[in-house]
């Protein structure tokens, strides 16, 4: 392998910009006076990926499915709970990392919340963000030369007349221009915002932009300006973009690679030909089907209720509990049934108490008898999801109590679905589904 | 990708310049400010009162050797507004009505500058390492906060005042004591609100210091209320201070209008209305005259509303 980090102080050489390895964001939740911790929302789960250079890679998901907490992590605004997110890493450092060799050198040299001093100086100046909001990024009560020059001037690049200059040719490269020097940010438009947006994060020629969300808030005209003008940007100065976006349609033209995030873990990861060719996960097909500007080949089931709270993900495969071609093998739980009783009114009666053995067995306790034979009967049955009575190894009700158990079922793991494709589904392919 | 040019028509390049447009922007903010009528009513009351509190050694002869202390003329007791010499009349003791209503401007003046101006000091100090740090100091802090407001204002105020003994001085100190709280309270909120903005992680991810944060965007973005809530307190805290001098605890024959109200509301009963009257009027005048340019402030400070200018 090569010397690690062997050139300390150059950069833009390397192959892999970026390297997210197991990444993991965990929030606590604080209870009562004493802000005891009771648990952990699970924003990021144990996500990798990598972008290269000149690449586009594309995270997408819904909604608080983790992807923005993940920009942040990635862009060094907050630390991974576990993991490590590498900056500009050649390839062969970075398999000597995943083989195990090195770490604790190559982290170092190269783990962004490790970074210290010139090193920390040179990620700060190459890794910038561009958010969804134009108006909360812009300081109101600066005018745009201060905005966009302000990194010219916190790195010493630029001051005075030289600096004037130097943001009229980033205005210019972004189509703004001179006469929107001495403007505040309420006096531009949406989209011209996100221009002076683009504008600063330009400022100091980085490598790496993180595009949170950069179009979600405008009209979908400017929308399509705006994603021309990051292409051309990209072309001219030899960007890498992490795009992230809730819509697959955004950066279909624009991703090489797409990550496709569920509940804080990668459900689907691969070539952005093969992603939309060919989904091996029934969320990236739902996913699909919900853009209304991609043509979905065959009508598929859309997703049906809310993202689960990420405090306590489902068993086996995460999006089980909304699948529309869940099987036994991914991952029947004691909460399933639970959010059954709770959530389908009129199905069955109150549920009084429930006592956990595991996640896959407890008893639940009812009012009366009748309840608790419904239930089980419900269990039984595939009422509650007919593929359900294949998984539950036991379901037996004692007077107003019912004992469940279901087969345990480990978490789905990502598998190799063809080249740099991988996707987290029990189903071999969903072609014939 | 679709086509569609994303260059915007050319403008003709204007002549501006940054101090152009935000001495234009200070015009544009005062001139709202001044548009309502109420608040210039405020303006105006506010630049005679201090007039008045500067000038004073000017309007009348500075008593010697104390000029806060009225002069007393044992031979001219409860002599009524207009007589030769004593303008506004004379109190039971003697005591120069118009010289009380004057000096006590410059009084009422002192009181509230030193109280505001520690107290925002102080408030904003500690409000902003509070929220802007955050953590343990923050905890402790906050709680001490909870006990300071558990206790209403002016008894708390009345307590220090009173074990410090009757002086002025002490007034001034009890005041500073419970009013800090509030600043500090204002500064936490808004330092946390206005962290939370997405213009702070854009200053991070460029690399600026935390120093610099706080003094470009925190700061400016969150001191708005601080400087409405302040031009309020420079009334009400002169309202409060001659409560306290009123019940006794400044010295006696102070030049200051709650010690004048004090020594004139004896005669009240026996139709002797102006020593009290006089001063009373100047200590609602006052209140008034901050309250009315505080409001106006709010509207026109208001973030919300400042964005639509």
């Amino acid at each position: 392998m090569t010397s690690v980090g062997s050139h300390p102080t150059e950069t833009g050489r390397r192959d892999v910009v970026l390297a997210a390895r197991e990444v993991a964001k965990h929030f606590p939740i604080k209870e009562g006076v004493l802000q005891r911790v009771a648990g952990h929302v699970k924003a990021v789960d144990g996500v990798s990926f990598e972008i290269r250079r000149g690449q586009t890679l594309g995270l997408v998901g819904e909604s608080g499915c983790g992807k923005t907490t993940l920009g942040r992590v990635v862009a060094g605004l907050s630390e991974p709970t576990a993991g490590a997110v590498l900056f500009d890493i050649d390839s062969e450092t970075l398999a000597a990392y995943d083989g195990g060799s090195s770490v604790g050198d190559i982290e170092t040299a190269h783990k962004v919340d490790a970074l210290t001093g010139d090193a920390y100086r040179r990620f700060r100046r190459n890794c910038q963000m561009v958010f969804q909001d134009s108006f909360a990024s812009l300081n109101p009560r600066h005018l745009t030369i201060d905005i966009v020059g302000r990194p010219l001037r916190v790195h010493k690049e630029a001051s005075g007349s030289g600096l004037t200059e130097r943001v009229v040719e980033l205005l210019e490269q972004v189509g703004l221009g001179r006469q929107h020097l001495y403007r505040y940010p309420h006096q531009f438009s949406g989209g011209q915002r996100q221009r002076i947006s683009i504008a600063r994060a330009l400022a100091l020629d980085p490598e790496l932009i993180v595009l949170d969300e950069p179009t979600s808030a405008l009209d979908v005209s400017v929308q399509a300006q705006i994603l021309n003008l990051l292409h051309e940007l990209q072309q001219a100065n030899d960007l890498t973009y992490l795009f992230i976006t809730h819509d697959l349609g955004v950066v279909r033209h624009m991703a090489d690679h797409i990550v496709v995030m569920y509940l804080g873990t990668v459900a689907e990861s691969g070539p952005t030909s093969a992603i939309f060719e060919n989904q091996h996960h029934p969320y990236t097909k739902a996913l699909l089907g919900a853009s209304p500007d991609v043509d979905a080949a065959e009508e598929f089931t859309g997703l049906e209720g809310s993202v689960p709270d990420p405090a306590h993900p489902p068993q086996g495969c995460r999006f089980h509990t909304r699948c529309p071609v869940a099987t036994a093998r991914c991952g029947w739980e004691v909460d399933d049934v639970v959010r059954w009783i709770e959530d389908e009114p009129g199905a069955a009666g109150r549920l009084a108490g429930v006592k956990r053995d595991s996640a896959f067995a407890a008893e639940l306790a009812f009012d009366d008898a009748a309840t608790a034979a419904v239930v089980v009967d419900a269990i039984r049955s595939g009422r509650i999801h007919a593929s359900m009575p294949e998984a539950v190894l036991k379901a037996e009700s004692r007077d107003s109590r019912v004992d469940v158990e279901f087969g345990a079922v480990p978490d789905v793991e990502l598998s190799v679905r063809g080249p740099g494709h991988v996707a987290a589904c029990v189903h071999e392919s969903l072609l014939d589904l | 990708m679709v086509d569609i040019p994303h260059k915007l028509p050319a403008v003709a390049p204007s002549t501006e310049s940054a101090l152009r447009v935000r001495l234009r922007r200070v015009r544009e903010l005062s001139a709202s400010v001044l548009a309502n009528p109420t608040t210039v009513l405020g303006f105006v009351l506010i630049v005679a009162m201090i007039s008045m509190a500067v000038f004073a050694p000017l309007i009348t002869e500075a008593n010697t050797p104390d000029p806060y202390q009225m002069p007393r003329d044992w031979g001219a007791l409860n002599e009524p507004p207009g007589t030769d010499g004593f303008l506004l009349g004379t109190t039971n003791t003697g005591g120069d009505v118009f010289y009380g209503v004057v000096w006590g401007a410059r009084t009422s003046l002192r009181l509230s500058l030193i109280v505001v101006g520690i107290t925002v000091l102080v408030g904003v100090l500690v409000g902003s390492v509070a929220g802007f740090r955050g953590g343990k100091f923050d905890e402790i802090l906050m709680r001490l906060v909870d006990v300071f407001l558990s206790i209403p204002e002016l008894i708390f105020a009345l307590a220090i005042a009173a074990v410090l003994g009757p002086s002025f001085g002490n007034i001034i100190l009890a005041l500073a004591v419970v009013f800090w709280v509030k600043y500090a309270r204002i500064m936490r909120a808004q330092v946390l609100h206005v962290k939370a903005n997405e213009y702070v992680d854009s200053a991070r991810i460029i690399g600026d210091s935390g120093w610099n944060i706080y003094r470009r965007d925190v700061f400016p973005n969150a001191i708005t209320p601080i400087i409405v809530q302040a031009t309020m307190d420079m009334g009400h805290i002169v309202l409060v201070g001659a409560t306290l001098s009123f019940i006794g605890l400044a010295e006696a024959g102070l030049a200051e209008w709650g010690v004048l109200v004090s020594e004139g509301q004896a005669g009240i009963s026996a139709g002797r209305w102006w020593a009290s009257t006089f001063p009373g009027l100047m200590v609602f005048l006052w209140a008034l005259a901050f309250n009315l340019v505080g409001d106006g402030l709010r509207d026109v400070l208001d973030p919300r509303t400042e964005t639509a200018r």
